[in-house]
């Protein structure tokens, strides 16, 4: 008799999985990290710099400009997308009619590639071509009539929007799954209590979800600190890098720069970034759980 | 309780991780130099278009037309990328020696290829062939450094301000000259807004480099005289003439000289209201013509751009000038029968047939022959050759080309900034001053 549970085995299993993620994802992020401590353009050999690129990067404007505009898409996202999505769950698992049509009509936006997603909101929010300063113009509300993308402003207002948008229909459908989980019989001995709909929510639902709205929150955060396309397709993070997120810039100064010892400092920033916002996210709920 | 901590910490990091892989990057191998099934020696061309026979037709006519005069011999093939893509294939390749034999490259980053030391010099190529040395006519001179001529002119780039003459004589204004002012050209910009028309269409969204117009601008006071010094770190950007220069890009901004949306059109946005008919003016390069020859036929016209009456700089000069280099790479030199082909190639492409080929397809080459000129239906190629006819100075290479990339990345986002008033002009300057120093 052979037993897989044998320790031996479990690492045999584990191995080529650990090797992969360690080469595709651990690795890289070293040599990222080895990188924002040089100055290299890409070309020859990096020159080590020690914390050189830091100092500058807490210096540098651009940088404040960017993570301010990643927390503007972060919150207002983490808001909408948590609390909308959930409460169109509740709404879609309800036996409404038109259920399944509702259903896939606010998914197909997870299905548009992000580029093309930009590409559909730079017709709706350009200021001189799109389609809502026109139509504010048609009815005369030339008041409204805003730089909603290209400005110095809105964009990250805007970029979050269209993030929202995109991201509705996925996290919807996570959370359908989640309450298809919830045990029928216990919903029925809760109506048979007498409790309302909210307190239904309140007390049942939510706690019960609790593992899936933790699986939604991480991969908002995570999400956020990735939004990449829909800021080229839309401003292409200018106008001077006035509407750059984090990963934009840091793209920007690697690539276009040719600045990669700083970009990748923008890079290891980013990653430590998240890392905080999702550590505090999952003891805070973890320990709300115990 | 502690696992229980150790596994958070390790969910978060994962997490992370995954945001992370976004950006940290991966490279890839290329082929090596190969023969093909007819026994000829296949020799890679690293080019920055993605699809080169409708990009860059006039390369891919020049290429096919050695390919077939090199039957059996040699055979040229192109790795195709768009720019972005091909800059960043070419850097990895760099890394792990896997470059293409002959690669575009990108102009500001020229000379780092060559101190990393992976650039043949071409340096016994042009003695081997004067006459080529000859027809360059100190094109070659942008790409040589200490360690030799690293790298040879693409094309030559002639970059200035087309215009729709129709749209001018809508707007009766007449049409600008070697003569018109700055202040006549805001006089002008003026006129054409009141009729209707934007006056200079132009694009900054992913197109930041779609500034040739003001290279002229730049060179008008004083670039070329200064660039050496503030390399050496003996000036600063933020200089009395360049000053002045970027103050009258501010005069441009408020004139209205360009679309309310310039910051989320790209290029080629801006380039088809022109092509339109929407835009009076359009500030490009003899890329364009053909395109130019199609949409807007005889009535186009070319100007190098205003003269400045507030600065002592030469003001008689036009924006001739070699474009990005191509370059060899210097694995090639190990290779006996591959650095043949590859120079043969070269003598190709700088050879008087590709220039014919060049000159048809509405690109001037980097080459001079006589007897090689442009026919009389290409309008936008024969306006660019009237405007050269009065045999003024060029520079040494593009104002934009002579800056390390992030300098010219600053450069860029500094002339974008003052155009659509993020930037005051002192501001951009001081902006390339603190760019360049970190940089060092």
């Amino acid at each position: 008799m052979y037993w897989l549970s044998k320790n031996r085995y479990k690492a045999g299993l584990l191995l080529p999985t650990l090797l992969i993620y360690s080469t595709f994802i651990i690795l890289p992020i070293a040599i990222a990290i080895y990188y924002s401590l040089t100055k290299y353009s890409g070309i020859g050999q990096p020159r080590f710099t020690g914390m050189k690129n830091y100092i500058r990067l807490f210096q540098d404007p651009l940088f404040w400009t960017s993570f301010k505009n990643t927390m503007i898409i972060f919150v207002l996202a983490f808001v909408l997308l948590l609390t909308l999505s959930f409460f169109i769950a509740l709404l879609l698992n309800q036996k409404l009619k038109a259920v399944d049509f509702s259903k896939a009509l606010i998914f197909s936006p997870a299905i548009i590639a992000p580029i093309i997603v930009g590409i559909i909101w730079v017709y709706i929010l350009d200021p001189n071509i799109g389609i809502l300063n026109n139509i504010l113009d048609a009815i005369g509300a030339d008041a409204l009539k805003l730089k909603w993308i290209g400005g110095k402003s809105l964009s990250p207002y805007s970029i979050a929007i269209i993030y929202f948008w995109q991201q509705l229909g996925y996290l919807v459908t996570i959370f359908i799954a989640g309450l298809k989980m919830i045990p029928g019989d216990v919903l029925e001995a809760v109506k048979i209590d007498g409790a309302s709909a909210v307190q239904e929510i309140r007390y049942v639902t939510i706690p019960m979800m609790r593992t899936t709205i933790s699986t939604v929150a991480v991969l908002i955060i995570t999400g956020v600190f990735k939004v990449f396309e829909i800021v080229q397709q839309t401003t292409g993070g200018g106008p001077n890098h006035l509407s750059e997120t984090l990963v934009t810039y840091s793209y920007s100064q690697t690539f276009a720069s040719g600045d990669y010892g700083y970009g990748m400092s923008l890079a290891t920033v980013t990653f430590i970034l998240s890392l905080i916002i999702t550590a505090v996210y999952t003891t805070l709920t973890r320990e709300k759980e115990e | 309780m502690k696992s229980k901590y150790v596994k958070r910490i390790l969910s978060a990091v994962i997490a992370s991780a995954l945001s992370m892989g976004l950006i940290a990057g991966c490279g890839s191998k290329s082929q090596e130099a190969e023969k093909d099934e007819s026994g000829a020696t296949v020799i890679k061309l690293g080019i920055h278009v993605a699809n080169p026979k409708e990009q860059e037709p006039v390369t891919n006519s020049i290429v096919e037309a050695f390919n077939k005069a090199n039957e059996g011999k040699y055979k040229v093939e192109f790795e195709a990328a768009d720019t972005e893509t091909h800059s960043k294939n070419m850097k990895l390749k760099a890394e792990d020696g896997t470059l293409p034999q002959i690669f575009w490259i990108e102009g500001s980053e020229a000379s780092e290829y060559s101190e990393a030391g992976v650039l043949m010099d071409l340096t016994e190529f042009l003695e081997e062939n004067s006459d080529i040395k000859t027809a360059l006519d100190g094109m070659e001179e942008a790409f040589k450094d200490d360690d030799g001529q690293y790298g040879l002119p693409y094309q030559c780039n002639v970059q200035g301000i087309f215009y729709n003459k129709e749209l001018f004589d809508n707007a009766n204004v007449d049409y600008p000259t070697d003569e018109t002012t700055y202040e006549e050209f805001i006089d002008m910009i003026k006129k054409l807004k009141d009729s209707g028309v934007t006056p200079l269409a132009i694009g900054s969204k992913n197109s930041a480099y779609a500034m040739w117009e003001f290279n002229e601008f730049l060179e008008r006071y004083g670039w070329g005289d200064a660039i050496a010094q503030i390399l050496d770190g003996k000036e600063k950007y933020n200089n009395k003439e360049f000053l002045k220069c970027f103050e009258a890009l501010q005069g441009l901004k408020e004139a209205q000289a360009f679309p309310e949306n310039m910051a989320t059109i790209e290029y080629f946005d801006a380039k088809q209201l022109f092509d339109e008919g929407k835009a009076a003016m359009f500030g490009t390069g003899q890329w364009d013509c053909a395109e130019f020859d199609e949409n807007i036929g005889d009535k186009i016209g070319f100007w190098w751009g205003p003269r400045f009456t507030d600065t002592d700089q030469n003001q008689d000069v036009v924006m001739k000038v070699p474009s990005a280099p191509i370059g060899v790479s210097a694995a090639t030199a190990e290779d006996e029968e591959l650095k043949e082909g590859v120079y043969e190639f070269l003598k190709f492409y700088y050879g008087e047939e590709a220039a014919k080929i060049s000159y048809e397809g509405s690109i001037f080459p980097a080459t001079n022959y006589e007897g090689v000129a442009a026919s009389d239906t290409q309008y936008s190629m024969n306006a660019m050759l009237a405007a050269l006819s009065n045999g003024w100075d060029s520079p040494k290479a593009a104002p934009d080309l002579t800056v390390p990339s992030s300098v010219q990345e600053a450069l860029y986002d500094g002339i974008f900034g003052v155009l659509q008033g993020n930037y005051e002009p002192a501001e951009a300057l001081d902006n390339m001053d603190a760019t360049a120093a970190n940089s060092q």
